[in-house]
Parts: structure tokens; sequence; C-alpha cells
């Protein structure tokens, strides 16, 4: 049996190898992809994501785009890190063929959730808008999520403020919304995600398939290497968002640690910061498996194959 | 150079106080609220000089209060005493005639560009000599504290102790300008004394050593008992040794902020680890559009050598 998931997404070069590689993967059924504003405004994030899924080939997937701004905070994004584009580097010719959808990313979430058994996953590897605002809309979808594996956040340092991570900073209230929820959560934060950089032989190993869509990964992750390079002085880039995915496909793929994790809204330093209480000090209920170690050769393996897998598809640009 | 010692001792401030007092010209100690209410944390002061034989270092009674908030102890750390686990005499040594605040900037002037703070508790009496003697900054060489962490804490996931337990006064020291050594929980809890060092400190044999070792077995306890560690922290010496032995500790310059109105959080020393160096030198090194966060405001340990600095303290309670 494959799990079933939405990956909502704000792509951003590391949403787009989330993408390919739930959209390979045997173990995972992807219902729909949705998108929000973050590393990019949505207009960008949904352009970027059917870009994504027409080069791959990936038709049958509904992409909805959801909110264009957070729950209540001026919006921030990663042109930075991103690019203009939110996904500079590969180039595009014209319109992608994969179309919109015309639903709402929050009512795709909530009809589909309510028309479920409950076997559903949520995988948002962006700010948490559109699940926080799903859960607002239509609380009784919390019992119909069986489970959130989220990429966001940070027990250790952040990357866009000294204690927050930019997925959780960009709209603290919908994390909030989300981690208090009651679900139950995965948390792949930059403790985990950091472990997954592409360094050269990694770049290497997509250049070796001679795919057209290996090249497209080299293209997309060379990019996010200089700017990496550029902004934070790393030798790879971290490749975040898959490992949220690669948990669901193989939850043994990442060691984990229970904990309280809460959010941060109303500080001055450190709003948008995941409040982990690793060492249980606070004696509060467990609310998260916080994500620690990524096998990484696994990891890496299981990215490479699946992308490999689509070496049948001639890459539309 | 002078010192001078503020705390709430409090088992480690004890093992502080010990160590500078072998080590350092040690012009007097403040105690201050914290780990004990300050009745206890100055009675603990005089009996941790009359035991140690340090008796000619002037103590001076401090601040009972936080500035802001209401006081927070840790009797589950240190018992109700604040030095629990052996019956030390009542002391008989008498105060100083100034309290702490007024005695911390009488030796700012008696030893000026000569003097270096050393808190090991919540930084009330430091923060409010600051604000009583706004000249004070210029007299002093700097502050070595134990306090903050970099990124998790005991008293909340977010905040340690000390800063915790008044955050306004770490806000005013962070802010005041003067040279700043940070050593936090990510260093201190490494200076782990399990079973086998407390073993190691009775077995030196002399009345100091087996007292320090029996007291410190207390707080060991308590620490397994309460956080689940493996041995006694021996937070508050590392802003000492610093002092005798610089080469145990791996310093880096970052900016530390404190969070004062975090929900979660209020209490955090937020640190900036993106500091890479000066605006010439990220131009020298081809890194000038790195994101490399504020200009420091402190030197934060952060990491350290254990063994090393084992060997300084068995060797220093050995000289008692």
């Amino acid at each position: 049996m494959s799990q079933k998931i939405i990956l909502d997404v704000d792509p951003g070069h590391d949403d787009a190898m989330a993408i390919l590689l739930a959209a390979a993967s045997p173990e995972i059924d992807l219902l729909a992809i949705t998108t929000v504003a973050g590393n990019q405004t949505l207009p960008k994030t949904t352009l970027n994501a059917r870009r994504v899924c027409s080069v791959a080939g990936i038709t049958g997937v509904p992409v909805a785009a959801g909110c264009d701004r957070p729950l209540v905070r001026e919006q921030r994004i990663a042109a930075n890190i991103h690019g203009e584009s939110g996904l500079d580097g590969p180039t595009f010719a014209g319109e992608p063929s994969v179309p919109l959808d015309p639903r709402h990313a929050v009512d795709l979430i909530i009809d589909t959730l309510m028309a479920s058994d409950g076997d559903i996953m949520l995988v948002p590897v962006g700010p948490l808008t559109n699940i926080g605002m799903a859960m607002r809309r239509e609380p009784r979808i919390v019992e119909k999520i069986k489970h959130i594996s989220i990429m966001g956040g940070a027990w250790g340092f952040g990357n866009q403020t000294p204690s927050a991570e930019f997925n959780i900073l960009v709209d603290p209230e919908a994390a909030r919304i989300v981690f208090e929820s009651g679900a139950p959560i995965t948390m792949c934060g930059l403790e985990l995600t950091h472990q997954a950089k592409a360094t050269a032989a990694v770049v290497q190993r997509f250049a070796d398939l001679k795919t057209p869509l290996g090249d497209f990964v080299v293209e997309m992750l060379t990019f996010f290497g200089s700017t990496y390079k550029k902004m934070h002085n790393f030798d790879g880039p971290p490749v975040h968002d898959p490992t949220a995915v690669a948990w669901v496909i193989d939850p043994t793929m990442v060691e984990t640690q229970p904990a309280h994790v809460d959010i941060e809204t109303h500080a001055e330093f450190s709003y948008g910061r995941t409040v982990v209480d690793l060492d249980d000090v606070m004696k509060l209920p467990k609310n998260t498996l916080v994500a620690t170690k990524l096998d990484v050769d696994r990891f890496w393996d299981l990215m490479v194959g699946a992308i490999a897998s689509y070496s049948a598809t001639p890459a539309a640009r | 150079m002078k010192y001078l010692l503020d705390g709430d001792p409090g088992h480690d401030d004890m093992v502080a106080f010990l160590l500078a007092a072998k080590h350092l010209d040690v012009v007097g100690i403040t105690s201050v609220h914290g780990n004990t209410p300050l009745v206890n944390s100055t009675r603990n002061a005089l009996r941790v000089v009359e035991m140690g034989g340090l008796t000619n270092i002037p103590v001076a009674r401090g601040r009972a209060r936080p500035l802001v908030n209401a006081p927070v102890y840790a009797p589950e750390i240190h018992g109700v005493s604040g030095l629990d686990g052996m019956d030390l005499p009542e002391p008989t040594t008498r105060l100083h005639e100034l309290d702490a605040v007024d005695f911390i900037i009488e030796m700012s002037h008696q030893h000026a560009n000569d003097l270096w703070l050393v808190p090991t508790g919540p930084l009330t009496n430091v923060a409010a000599a600051f604000i009583k003697d706004t000249t004070l900054g210029e007299r002093i060489s700097g502050i070595s504290l134990m306090g903050g962490s970099l990124t998790y804490g005991n008293s909340t996931p977010a905040a340690e102790f000390n800063i915790w337990a008044d955050p306004e006064a770490a806000d005013v020291v962070f802010r005041s300008g003067v040279p700043i050594k940070m050593f936090g929980l990510n260093v201190t809890r490494m200076a782990n004394a399990t079973k086998a060092e407390l073993a190691h400190i009775r077995e030196i044999g002399n009345p100091v050593a087996v007292t320090v070792g029996t007291l410190l077995e207390f707080y060991r306890s308590s620490l397994e008992n309460v956080f689940g560690l493996t041995g006694a922290s021996l937070h508050d010496p590392l802003a000492v040794a610093v002092f005798i032995k610089p080469e145990l500790f791996t310093m880096k310059p970052m900016h530390v902020a404190i969070e004062l109105h975090g929900t979660l959080t209020r209490g955090m020393t937020v640190c900036d680890y993106r500091y890479v160096g000066t605006d010439e030198k990220r131009q020298a090194e081809g890194l000038d559009a790195i994101e490399h966060g504020e200009t420091p405001n402190a030197e934060v340990a952060v990491d350290m050598d254990v063994p090393g600095f084992f060997d300084l303290l068995y060797e220093t309670l050995a000289l008692y």
C-alpha cells in the first residue's frame, strides 16, 4: 500500500526536489500538490510547481494555488536564495503544459481530507499558511490527518534569524495553529536538513545519469549551491524539503526523538522559533517527532534513484 | 588584574570561588539571589570563605530580588539551604559594610581599568551597579559570566537559569558595551563531574577537598534526578578558569541579545552565530555578500578541554 499524501510547497529548488521525489516513489500516492507563498510570491511558486511537473512529465496530479500571504504578518520571500523566479538556474520556454487546478488549495486540502478514511498524510515544506488556514476553516480535518511531516524549524540556530528557520518565521501564527492542533507531527528542521547537503560528489551523481531530468536537477542544484555559497558560505546547498518526503517513504531513514514543540509568536528577537523541549524541561505532552539524524547515503541513493526513474521522460521545457 | 566574584552559592559557585582564590587576585565576593534566597546565598558565601580559609576576602551582600520579575529559586538542584549535602558550621565572619552594588562601584574606583567582574548567578547586582553608576563601564576591564546557552535552556527549553531569573538585568549587562565572556550551558554541561570525578576530588584527602566532594555529590544526584544528567555540571568555575588557563576554551565572537518579550523564549540568549569577521576581513576573503550577523558584543565559549579543566580543579583543591 502506498501512502497517500498532499504535498504543500513553495518552489523553490528544494521544493522541486521534493515534488520529483514524491511523484517518482512507489511508496507514495501523490494526491495533490498545493502551493503557497514563501520562497517567492504565490504566482511564482505556483508557476514553478507546474513547470517542475511539466518538465518531469508528472500528469494527473492536481496543482492548486493556496494562500498568497501569511495569516498575519507581512510577506517575506527568499529571492536571495532561490532567485527572482523562485527557481533560477534552469531555463524554461513558454507556459508549462501542466494546468492549474481551479480549486483553492485550502478547499482542496479540506475536501480531500474530509472525503478520506483518515489515511492521508500532509507534507508541508513551505510556510504553514495553507495548513493553518485549512484547520481554522474546517477544524474536523485534524482528526482526518494521519500525520504531518513538516520541513521547518530548528532547535539550534535558525537560518533567517539567529533563532528562526525561514518557513516558520514567515508565518509563525500558522505554524502555531498546526503545532497546537493535536495532529501527529514529524518536524524535519535544520539540524536534519543540513545533513542533506548536495556536495559536488552528489551533484555529479545526478550528472552521471545523463538524462534530461538529471541535467535539470544539476542546473537547479548549481544555482542553489551558488546562492548558499554566497549567502551562507556553505559547500553544497542543504536540500531541505525532500527529507520530509523521505521520512514518509521510509521512516527508518530518519532518526527522531519525541518532544514538545511550540511556536514563539510574540518575541522581539526570537519570534518564529520552534521551541523544542528535547530535554523535557516543561513536562508537556510530546506532540512532535523531532528529526535528529539522517541516513545521508540512503537519502541520496533514494533521491538519485527517483530522478533516474524519470529516464524515459524527455524534459519538456 | 583584579577579580570580583558575584554569585548565588550554590554548589558550583562554591567551586568557582575556591578555584579563583588560589590563582587570582580576588578583591571580594558579592552575593545575590538565585539558586537560593539571598539570605542563604550570603550565608553560603561566608561558609565557603571560612571553609577555605579565605576570610581575608571581603563578602558583601547583594540584591534579594530581580530588577523586574519575581524571584525564582532552584531548591530542587541545590537543596533548601542552597548548599545542601553537608552541614557546614554557621559562619561568624562579618559582612562588608557596603552592599554589593556599592561595593562593585567602589572596587571599580579602587582598581580602575584593572578589574574583571565574574558573575555566576543572576546578573542583578551587576546590572544595578551599571544603572546606579553610568560610568561603571569605563572603569572595568570586562565581565566573565556563567549564563545563557547556545540554543537551549534548563529553566525552559529556551532559557538558562541565571538569565531566566533576571532577564532585564542580563539585558543591561549585554548592552553595556564592556567586553563580555559568556560561558553557557552548551559548554558548562561538558564540565561534567560524574561519580568518578567526585571520587577523585574526595581522594585528594584534605578537608576542603573532602567537603567539596561530599557537597558536589548532593548536587550530582539532584541533577540526575531532575534532568537525568550523568554528572554534576560544574557551570560556574568555567567563568573563572578562563583567566587561569585561557587555552582550555574555544571562544567565538557573537552578538548576544537577551529575549525579554517572548511568551516561550523569555530569557533566551539569542546568539548570532553568523559573525565571520569585520567588513574588511569579509571583503578580503570574498565573503562580503554573506549573512554575517550583528557586530559581536561577547566572546561566547563554544568548546573546552574537559580533562585539562579537571586537572586544574584537582591541582587547585590539592592546594587547600
